[in-house]
């Protein structure tokens, strides 16, 4: 068990969830009532990371953000900021990465809440943000919750995206699913099941988790 | 308290040409088929409807709340109208009590709270969710988070329209109790003109966004403006005719083909030789044995009859005029005491009085002459 490796997973989950929150909040509740024209394209935009092969992704951030191009040459001069092979250059990737599953779960619960719920809140005298509080939010609350446990299980879960713009460095950026291929490339099978073992368990309870909150409210409010 | 003026017009997405206004303590009932854009009205009175195209003003008393030329546009929140929703749009993760302390602005009202739950009630159900309560009570808490707001104006879009018989008449008194005890103008919306006749003290007609005609229920339904208002408040009897004038007061009503003309009142309105519709009110109309000679008399043969109990529902085929049907809602006793049955015929007196004419409008969609 690489228990350095299982760190950087953890930190890596937790800190993602924690910095998408509130941007895939922000973005799920203007994806879910604006009527924007231009709303399909931006929320397909969102989707790409679903749909491309994680080394796509991980090449064009490497692109992007390499010490080569324009970017990266900027960050690493004026803020000593290396976003490729480096814990913070993960962290970004992961938090690009999982703006889809963030975003989806939070978007269709604000969606599912009646126009006329808001509505009644405006006319009883609650102003946008206090309908936001007291209204949206306590009913969008499963949405947040299945976001942040997907976002937190697929981050430990991600390989290719982190393989292509991280590498494999001990305690930066091997992250358990990387741990996991060096142990099989090094014919360690029993090293490489503790650790799938582990990365099961945490993903199915998360999810469950999910299931579980949704299935407490009454079945009117689903 | 002030009284609620309206006038609207817009144009997109919904076509409204409105105007009405309500007293302190009176309630207007805004009458339409679906589509008639009388919700619209309403929330744009709320502040609900969003359109740039909208024009025009809403007073609440001394306090504007929309006035196109003078660009202001209160808020919802600013506006302080009760709003009760057709679906009643409870915040179902809140308890009862808490729907209702969401819209009490001061501690004045929220101290006012139990009071109002009792009266409506709504007593020992204040922790319970929306869902764990009937449709009846759902509509109470709506209107309980309503009235907690303190409205300037209480509008109801179909308040009835989704609880079943039992609750709505109960929910009719509720309302009949409300206006009482409550100084603020009522504006109800609803399709069914028999609410509209029991709750409102007058009725605002609507069609396509247009309001066509306002007054008392007894009045809109004795004397509809135009054929259009016959039609949406549902009077069965109208038939088209033919106007000319005689003696001075008096005119006479050429019914179908002329084949019958009524003597009626002239009341200066219509000009001669006009193309009328005109209804007339199945109440005022009386039946006498067949054989009595009399002026306005037209023999009829009982097409069909429907024994309703105390009442039946007759339709009656004029002799002269086999295109044309009359409906009448009759005593059963006195039909008994004419002994007719279905295909027996008897003399429809019909008072020059109890017609009411009007201008057949030119281009509009005219009901047909045989009504139903």
């Amino acid at each position: 068990m690489d228990w350095q490796a299982a760190r950087v997973s953890l930190l890596l989950a937790v800190l993602t969830a924690l910095l998408l929150l509130p941007l895939g909040l922000a973005l799920a509740r203007w994806l879910a009532f604006s009527t924007w024209r231009g709303k399909p394209l931006a929320e397909a935009a969102l989707m790409l990371p679903l749909l491309l092969p994680p080394t796509v992704i991980g090449f064009y951030l490497l692109i992007a953000f390499g010490q080569g191009s324009p970017v990266g040459g900027w960050l690493a001069r004026q803020l000593d900021l290396r976003l490729v092979f480096s814990f913070e250059g993960l962290l970004f990737a992961s938090v690009l990465i999982n703006l889809p599953f963030m975003t989806q779960p939070i978007q269709r619960a604000f969606a599912a809440i009646p126009n006329s719920l808001r509505e009644a809140a405006w006319v009883s005298g609650l102003g946008r943000w206090r309908t936001f509080t007291r209204i949206e939010l306590p009913l969008a609350w499963p949405g947040l919750l299945a976001g942040v446990a997907l976002t937190a299980a697929h981050t430990l879960g991600e390989f290719g995206v982190v393989l292509m713009v991280g590498g494999s460095i001990p305690g930066q950026t091997r992250t358990l699913s990387i741990a996991i291929y060096d142990r099989v490339q090094a014919f360690d099978m029993a090293g490489a099941q503790t650790m799938a073992l582990l990365l099961v368990a945490t993903s199915l309870v998360a999810v469950a988790l999910v299931f579980a909150a949704d299935r407490r409210r009454p079945l009117q409010e689903r | 308290m002030g009284a609620l003026q309206v006038e609207l017009h817009n144009t997109t997405p919904m076509r409204l040409s409105a105007a009405f206004d309500c007293s302190p303590g009176e309630v207007v009932a805004l009458v339409g088929p679906s589509g008639s854009g009388k919700t619209s009205l309403l929330r744009a009175v709320a502040g609900l409807l969003q359109t740039k195209s909208l024009r025009g003003r809403i007073i609440v008393g001394d306090c504007i709340w929309f006035d196109s030329e003078k660009r202001i546009d209160l808020s919802p929140q600013q506006r302080h109208a009760g709003f009760v929703f057709q679906h009643y749009a409870l915040f179902p993760h809140l308890a009862a009590m808490e729907n209702a302390l969401i819209a009490a602005g001061t501690s004045a009202a929220r101290s006012r709270l139990p009071e109002l739950f009792e009266r409506l009630g709504l007593q020992g159900l204040e922790r319970r969710r929306p869902t764990e309560l009937s449709g009846g009570q759902q509509q109470r808490v709506a209107l309980a988070r309503a009235l907690a707001r303190e409205p300037k104006v209480l509008l109801l879009d179909e308040p009835f329209s989704a609880v079943d018989a039992p609750a709505r008449q109960a929910l009719y008194r509720e309302v009949a109790a409300l206006r009482q005890s409550l100084a603020t103008p009522i504006v109800l919306v609803t399709h069914d003109l028999g609410e509209a006749r029991r709750l409102a003290d007058r009725v605002v007609i609507l069609d396509a966004g247009e309001t066509l005609q306002t007054g008392t229920p007894a009045r809109v339904f004795a004397s509809p403006r135009n054929a259009r208002v016959a039609e949406l408040v549902g009077i069965q009897n109208h038939f088209r005719g033919q106007f000319h004038k005689q003696e001075p007061g008096w005119a006479r009503l050429d019914w179908g083909d002329r084949a019958v003309g009524l003597r009626v009142l002239d009341k200066n309105r219509i000009e001669d030789g006009a193309a009328v519709t005109w209804v007339v009110a199945g109440e005022r109309i009386d039946l006498l044995p067949d054989g009595a000679g009399e002026q306005n008399l037209l023999r009829c043969r009982i097409e069909e009859l429907l024994s309703l109990g105390e009442t039946s529902l007759c339709a009656l085929q004029p002799e002269l005029l086999p295109g044309e049907r009359v409906t009448l809602t009759l005593a059963s006793g006195q039909l008994r005491a004419l002994g007719v049955v279905a295909g027996s015929w008897l003399r429809l007196a019909i008072p020059p009085e109890a017609v009411h004419i009007m201008p057949q409008k030119e281009g509009a969609t005219a009901p047909p002459s045989q009504a139903m």
